[in-house]
């Protein structure tokens, strides 16, 4: 039995965001009604990348990957001729997804501030950028800068030369995973309270605040006063010879902080002149930028000789924390990823047979699970509908 | 000595950590925002090393109190026997266990799902691994940045046609942390439902790989994988990161024609908007050098969270690229609650980084993060049951202190 098999979903979210956040539940057997308008459907399923052949709107990889195990209503919400259909549909499920922009559901009738008369049982899990009630000057904000509101945007990448840009962080969307997975959360704890309460609440989640929370190890620290703040784009930073270096058929990530790191690179490399003239704890106690230097250099002429999977393996052996800057063909082919089944199939109508990334979790009892493709636009309108008397 | 009611969505869940560093307790710290009653075992005999970093005061260690909030902390030596006793006895009344020690170790300890289920059949037991429990990689150890290199995530950050630089060195824990903590509602939930509670088993590089899904896919339907793009993004133009006065930089991204003709109002150049050079998305991606180099040089002499204003002001997505200096003056921060006032066990205030999230029936958050063992007799005496004299005997043996 799936973990969250039990409950209904209504998801407004036409955004990366909110559709992730519905794909994280929907993967673990909620039934997840996706509402989508007539004739276009959800804007994701206008952004690529695409693949197959067919119809304008059915060929999203990306729309497939974030609407796995869901059934797409043709309805919009916004529609008064629709009003009462979703009112329907509101009094019977147990939560809502939505993340547009502030003011928009108090719109559709679904106030949330009015949310504990209209609808007591109801969850209400709202994402935006900045929250509900955003300044004047935080209305309008693609991923790009929450990233950057966040603080992830300054400090990225570590050791930035400070004349260039910051750069933005991997992918397109990386704010709006985070801040799916964050909405997920809270929505399964308040599911969790209802069953004991029968209560619904209203759940807010502001993605730069989620962005700004994975860096507490460093912020709260900042915050308490205990680590100085400034305008240094290495304000975040750790200092030393890891990086990212070449290596002859790619690229390999380098860690070294402590006396064992040092002491599994000198075996590696057969106890090299160059090494002699370190001392033996520079890395903990006299880690000066020009033995960075010259650590880094006599590394990046040794890396770019070898193979990044055998020198990985190798490294790993004498403790040396080594790895390959992995691609997506790397992944593909991990054997721990076959072992885990990372990668699932699926069959989609207009993409054909695929395979897609699932969740970086295993449960015994109640793993989740790819069962059916992304709906095609409006596919469950007439049975989600008669179903609700609608 | 009872603990506080705090309310929140998990009031009434108690979970034992035993888990190091960042991403394991960053769980933890999720799960007690959210209401949870969260315990530490910690071992004098082998300490977090965050308790230690910079500081000579255990109870003082600036990271440590960063990712640790409003738990509590019991000491116990997990060295000894009694101490692993003691500790299941702990389990058998707990609802979550979460451990991120090395690979191995909590069998090593004799405190492997199969042992503690012994004790408590029905626990939500959160494992957490650079690549997960089982497998032929298992046994491979590494740091935050390993797990985004492995991932697929580093490959992609870096500016066109360069070595790829990688996100900030930070990235990776605390995302990992995230995912675990929503297994773990999930394990907790199932259990409340039908009473059953399972191993849940949660890989860092997997958890990377996620929040790169879309580009996986891309690749997985025979696409190639696009390397580092700078700032650039293949579904809108402008999309930048711009240099302002002071060495300060601005974010701008114009996801519609809609948008780029606002941009160019408030650049006082409207006929650009009309300019067949630029006019539409195709176009504009097809001169985007050029284009990057025109808002370069209007943003250059400007402050830019004036400009950002400005901009919003008219409809368009900008924000200042935000330093830290920046984001703890963040008055929308402070005013969110993200950042807000506890107190530590003297009495004195102190300031955290709170939940990212509001709920209209949340948790109280109150406490700073807990000294070593600060929490014994709680532990001991009202979970456990052990009488004073127990508990005496048990430090006089060494076994708690």
């Amino acid at each position: 039995m799936s973990a969250l098999r039990a409950y209904r979903v209504l998801e407004l979210a036409e955004g990366v965001a909110g559709e992730y956040c519905g794909k994280l539940i929907a993967d673990f057997g909620a039934e997840v009604i996706k509402l989508e308008k007539p004739g276009t459907g959800s804007p994701t399923r206008r952004l690529g990348p695409f693949g197959g052949q067919g119809p304008e709107g059915e060929r999203s990889g990306l729309f497939a990957y974030l609407n796995t195990n869901k059934r797409s209503v043709s309805l919009d919400p916004a529609d008064p001729a629709a009003a009462d259909t979703l009112r329907r549909l509101l009094a019977r499920v147990d939560v809502v997804i939505d993340d547009h922009a502030p003011g928009w559901l108090k719109g559709i009738g679904l106030d949330p501030e009015q949310l504990s008369v209209t609808y007591p049982k109801l969850l209400l899990c709202s994402i935006t950028p900045y929250g509900l009630t955003p300044p004047d000057e935080r209305r309008h904000a693609e991923d790009l800068n929450v990233f950057h509101a966040s603080g992830w945007g300054y400090h990225t990448p570590t050791g930035a030369d400070e004349r260039r840009p910051p750069l933005n962080g991997a992918g397109r969307f990386l704010p709006s995973y985070e801040a799916g997975l964050e909405a997920a959360m809270c929505i399964v704890a308040a599911l969790y309270e209802r069953e004991g309460s029968g209560r619904g609440q209203c759940i807010e989640i502001a993605a730069q605040q989620v962005l700004a929370s994975r860096v507490d190890y460093v912020l709260g620290q900042m915050v308490a006063g205990d680590m100085d703040v400034s305008t240094r784009r290495n304000a975040f930073d750790l200092f030393g010879p890891a990086g990212i270096f070449r290596c002859r058929d790619g690229y390999a990530y380098i860690w070294m902080s402590a006396p064992s790191h040092w002491d599994g690179l000198r075996q590696l490399l057969g106890d090299p002149e160059w090494m002699k003239t370190f001392p033996e704890r520079w890395l903990e106690r006299e880690c000066t930028p020009e033995r960075v230097a010259e650590c880094r250099r006599h590394i990046a002429a040794w890396l770019a000789t070898q193979d990044k999977e055998p020198v990985a393996a190798a490294a790993q052996k004498l403790g040396l924390t080594l790895v390959p800057v992995n691609g997506a063909e790397d992944l593909k082919a991990s054997p721990q990823y076959r072992h885990r089944g990372y990668f699932a199939e699926l069959e989609h109508p207009v993409l054909g047979r695929s395979l897609y990334p699932t969740v970086p979790y295993r449960l015994s009892e109640t793993s989740a699970r790819l069962e059916s493709p992304a709906p095609l636009l409006g596919q469950h309108t007439a049975g989600v509908l008669a179903g609700e008397g609608a | 000595m009872t603990q506080p009611a705090r309310g929140g969505p998990l009031q009434g869940v108690r979970v034992v950590e035993l888990t190091k560093v960042w991403a394991g307790p960053y769980v933890g710290k999720q799960l007690s925002f959210l209401g949870a009653e969260v315990i530490r075992v910690e071992s004098r005999e082998s300490l977090d090393v965050t308790r230690t970093f910079g500081v000579a005061d255990i109870d003082k260690a600036p990271g440590f109190q960063a990712v640790n909030p409003q738990k509590l902390s019991v000491q116990i030596d997990m060295k000894k026997p009694e101490g692993i006793a003691l500790l299941k006895d702990l389990l058998g009344k707990a609802d979550i266990v979460v451990e991120n020690l090395r690979p191995g170790a909590v069998k090593r300890l004799g405190l492997g799902y199969e042992t503690v289920r012994q004790v408590k059949p029905d626990i939500v037991f959160v494992s957490m691994g650079m690549w997960g429990s089982e497998g032929p990689l298992a046994y491979q150890t590494g740091y935050a940045p390993c797990f985004a290199a492995l991932g697929g995530v580093s490959l992609l950050v870096g500016h066109e046609g360069e070595a790829p630089a990688g996100m900030n060195v930070r990235y990776a824990d605390s995302s990992f942390g995230a995912a675990a903590a929503y297994a773990a509602t999930v394990a907790l939930l199932h259990r409340r439902r039908t009473g059953v509670g399972q191993f849940v088993d949660v890989s860092a590089v997997e958890c990377m790989s996620s929040m790169i899904g879309d580009t996986l896919m891309q690749s997985l339907l025979g696409g190639a994988t696009p390397l580092g793009q700078g700032n650039r993004n293949p579904g809108m133009a402008p999309h930048g990161v711009y240099p302002c006065r002071e060495d300060e930089w601005i974010s701008i991204a114009a996801p519609s024609d809609e948008a780029w003709a606002a941009l160019c109002q408030a650049m006082g150049q409207p006929g650009l908007a009309q300019d067949p050079r630029y006019r539409t998305l195709a176009a504009r991606k097809a001169a985007e050098d050029e284009l990057d180099g025109l808002l370069a040089a209007w943003t250059a002499g400007r402050e830019a969270a004036e400009l950002a204003a400005e901009l919003q002001g008219v409809g368009v997505a900008a924000a200042k690229s935000q330093s830290s200096v920046d984001l703890v003056a963040d008055p929308h921060l402070w005013g969110n609650g993200f950042f807000r006032e506890v107190q530590t066990r003297q009495g004195e205030p102190r300031n955290i980084v709170g939940p990212s999230w509001k709920m209209t029936r949340e948790a109280a958050i109150t406490d700073a993060a807990p000294r070593l063992g600060e929490h014994n007799a709680y532990v001991l005496g009202e979970i456990l049951g052990l009488s004073g004299e127990r508990q005496r005997e048990l430090t006089e043996g060494g076994i708690t202190r």
